[in-house]
């Protein structure tokens, strides 16, 4: 029994510990922001097939990074995982302004670099004495992590995306990696002739007007060529994605936008929990008045497997949202239930046992029951997050959860409960 | 408690048969349930307004910005609200400002407070995929309630909760009340609550036939569900009352989910008693 009690209490400590490190992230339909979901058609019209999709997942990451929101997601949707859900919580300054960064297309371009990297804006302009040159351009890396540098370019692209075959990420001979590209023959000619004579200078990769990757011509590139200089596989195979993702002739389509303000997600809030306590504390109230010490013992367990249900969810960064607390809701109705069904047996028993045995008996019988409506629930469950739009499945989960978590509570930590009441020497009910 | 409730089953059929009837009714009246435009696609715009709107101004701006657009004023403890709900005919976006320029258009000073927009063809993918998700949910149910007690459980259990969704679908008809999102969740609520209430019983019964071998069905079946009444009505009760909380202080967003939990609790308690279990009674007195 002793073991029981520090088990317990250790869960409730890591518990507590788990609600205190971080908060509970809450959906756009609880806290407001914006959300958007893109549909990638070529330019016939058709979705873009899945396998194509991480490329154009990266360009959109890339766009929304853009704005400097933090939390803002980009994940795979729908039943066939062909679309883009694109969330922002908090509010959103220039909706319009996102929508259409978002629509535009991701043209990629590659440009011969005419001079640079300046450390600002007006350091080119200073160089070339105020104006720059006939068909030449600004460009820039944009705030990176080794701060943002200027380049003068040619304003006429070397390449344009749709000329790229492919690209990949590959091990170079010197230990490090680099991205391989595959030019189309007829790009190919051109760029050979180009960096036969340009040996040395350098040139940009440019996507939707931001500098990706800056290297110098080494050698004569035909068709096949190489970038070097990237940090690690994961660099190299990010400039890999973003060369292919310019080469797909996609155009993003909005295909269902909401957007709630975050002022009426936190009054949303507010009167969940005003409910929310209402209900407890009613609850609570019946409880006590039907079966008196028992009640106590309901309680304790009631807020422990909140309490557990709460520390799950943030450990397993679940997301709740509005349908998220129905499964909360189920998830409280069938706790209360659990110790509803053990009460009412060991009621029943009392009346030809003494207390302990009732205990032992009321608890072994209902536990039959519990264990048939709980895994019956859970299967359900299974299959509403296997099969179930977004919605559905923040409902499976909560739900599945809080009835792990209540096997736990209503039925190991109840009956310690009661069978310490009952070794003071307690009355039952 | 010692209540024969199967003396008038009879009763209680016709009485679900009348419920299902008429819920069926208005749902084929009213050409299937009134889905809310996450189901059928379109868009809604919910506005805040410093006074009241002027309609008709607002619904001649609408005909011209976004033709087939209906609005729908409201008022909340300190301010003016307007929803405005169009068909989706362009992208949700594009729709979304020829909606805002109606209403500057028609002289109200606003701030948008949600905006939800999709289009058609995605509306019936999230139908289907919701529905698939039910269907495939509730045979698993059905599988296991017949793998743990008999087929004939399994079948009543399913029954039972399918009556309750068809009486609560019909209950949402006959009152215009949207199917959203959110009512979706609660449907699946109550299927759960609907499914347990029924398990209750059934284990009850399986442990009185043990006990009790020379008893006729129906006797057990009334037997079973007279020890467990106190703990029906307990629980049921007491679910009530949170439900009941949410419909009284959680706000207009949670209206509808809390209105479907209070009906489908009501239907879902009551089928367990008099629809899963005359359906085990009428196949053990045929078997």
């Amino acid at each position: 029994m002793r073991l029981k009690v520090v088990l317990v209490s250790l869960v409730a400590v890591v518990s507590i510990i788990l609600i205190g490190s971080k908060p509970l992230r809450l959906g756009l339909d609880l806290r407001g922001g914006a959300s958007f979901v893109l549909e990638a058609r070529s330019d016939d019209g058709r979705p873009l097939p899945v396998a194509a999709l991480r490329e154009t997942r990266r360009v959109v990451e890339r766009k929304i990074n853009a704005y400097g929101v933090s939390e803002a997601t980009v994940q795979p949707y729908g039943a066939a995982g062909d679309r883009l859900l694109v969330q922002i919580p908090g509010s959103v300054a220039d909706l319009s302004r996102v929508r259409a960064s978002l629509q535009r297309q991701g043209v990629l371009e590659w440009f011969a670099v005419m001079d640079g990297p300046f450390a600002g804006s007006d350091e080119p302009l200073r160089a070339r004495g105020g104006v720059l040159g006939a068909g030449e351009r600004l460009l820039t890396t944009g705030a990176g992590s080794s701060g943002a540098a200027w380049y003068i370019v040619q304003a006429s692209p070397l390449i344009r995306g749709d000329e790229l075959r492919n690209a990949r990420a590959e091990p170079d001979a010197y230990g490090g990696w680099s991205t391989s590209f595959t030019l189309s023959t007829g790009a190919g000619a051109r760029f050979a002739r180009y960096t036969e004579a340009n040996l040395g200078r350098r040139v940009a990769i440019v996507l939707d007007g931001a500098i990706l990757s800056v290297g110098a011509i080494e050698d004569r590139i035909q068709s096949e060529g190489r970038i070097r200089g990237a940090r690690s596989l994961a660099e190299a195979e990010d400039l890999a994605i973003l060369l292919r993702a310019g080469a797909i002739p996609a155009a993003i389509h909005i295909v269902e936008e909401a957007s709630l303000d975050a002022s009426l997600g936190a009054d949303s809030i507010r009167q969940g929990i005003v409910a929310g306590m209402a209900g407890v504390a009613a609850v609570v109230t019946v409880l006590l008045i039907t079966y008196g010490r028992a009640g106590i013992n309901a309680t304790a367990t009631l807020l422990l497997n909140g309490l557990l249900l709460l520390a799950l969810l943030i450990a397993c960064d679940a997301v709740l949202t509005l349908p998220g607390i129905a499964g909360l809701i189920l998830t409280a109705g069938m706790a209360v239930d659990s110790n509803v069904l053990v009460f009412e047996r060991i009621r029943e028993l009392r009346i030809r046992q003494t207390d302990a045995a009732a205990v032992q008996s009321g608890f072994r019988r209902a536990w039959a029951t519990i264990l048939d409506t709980h895994v019956t629930t859970l299967i359900s469950c299974a299959f509403l997050f296997w099969f179930g739009t977004v919605a559905v499945k923040g409902f499976a989960v909560t739900l599945g959860l809080g009835l792990v978590t209540n096997l736990f509570t209503a039925v190991f930590v109840s009956r310690l409960l009661f069978e310490w009441g009952l070794r003071r020497g307690r009355q039952v009910f | 408690m010692n209540i024969n409730f199967l003396r008038h089953s009879r009763v209680c059929l016709a009485v679900s048969a009348i419920l299902v009837a008429s819920a069926i009714a208005s749902l084929c009246l009213k050409g299937g349930p009134r889905y809310g435009i996450e189901f059928t696609g379109g868009v809604l715009l919910q506005a805040e307004l410093d006074q009241a709107p002027d309609l008709a101004r607002l619904r001649e701006e609408l005909a011209t910005q976004a033709p087939g657009a209906t609005a729908v004023a409201g008022s909340a403890a300190s301010h003016h609200l307007l929803s405005v709900t169009a068909p989706a005919t362009v992208e949700p976006g594009k729709l979304r400002a020829s909606l805002e320029h109606a209403l500057t258009n028609s002289g109200a000073r606003f701030t948008v407070r949600s905006f939800e927009g999709l289009g058609p063809q995605i509306g019936a993918e999230l139908r289907r995929q919701a529905l698939v998700a039910t269907a495939v949910a509730s045979a698993g149910m059905l599988a296991y309630v017949a793998l743990r007690f008999e087929f004939i459980y399994g079948a009543a259990a399913v029954i039972a909760v399918a009556h309750d969704a068809v009486v609560t679908l019909g209950a949402l008809s006959i009152s215009n009340q949207e199917v959203t999102l959110n009512v979706m969740a609660a449907l699946l609520t109550l299927v759960g609550y609907s499914m347990n209430d029924t398990i209750v019983i059934f284990d009850r019964l399986r442990e009185n036939r043990m006990l009790l071998k020379d008893w006729p069905v129906r006797e057990l079946v009334a037997l079973s569900i007279s020890q467990t009444l106190r703990r029906t009505l307990l629980t049921s009760g007491l679910t009530l009352i949170a439900v009941l909380a949410l419909l009284l202080f959680g706000g207009a967003v949670l209206r509808g989910f809390a209105l479907t939990l209070t009906i489908g609790l009501v239907v879902g308690t009551y089928s367990s008693i008099f629809i899963a279990s005359p359906i085990v009674i009428w196949r053990g007195r045929r078997g």
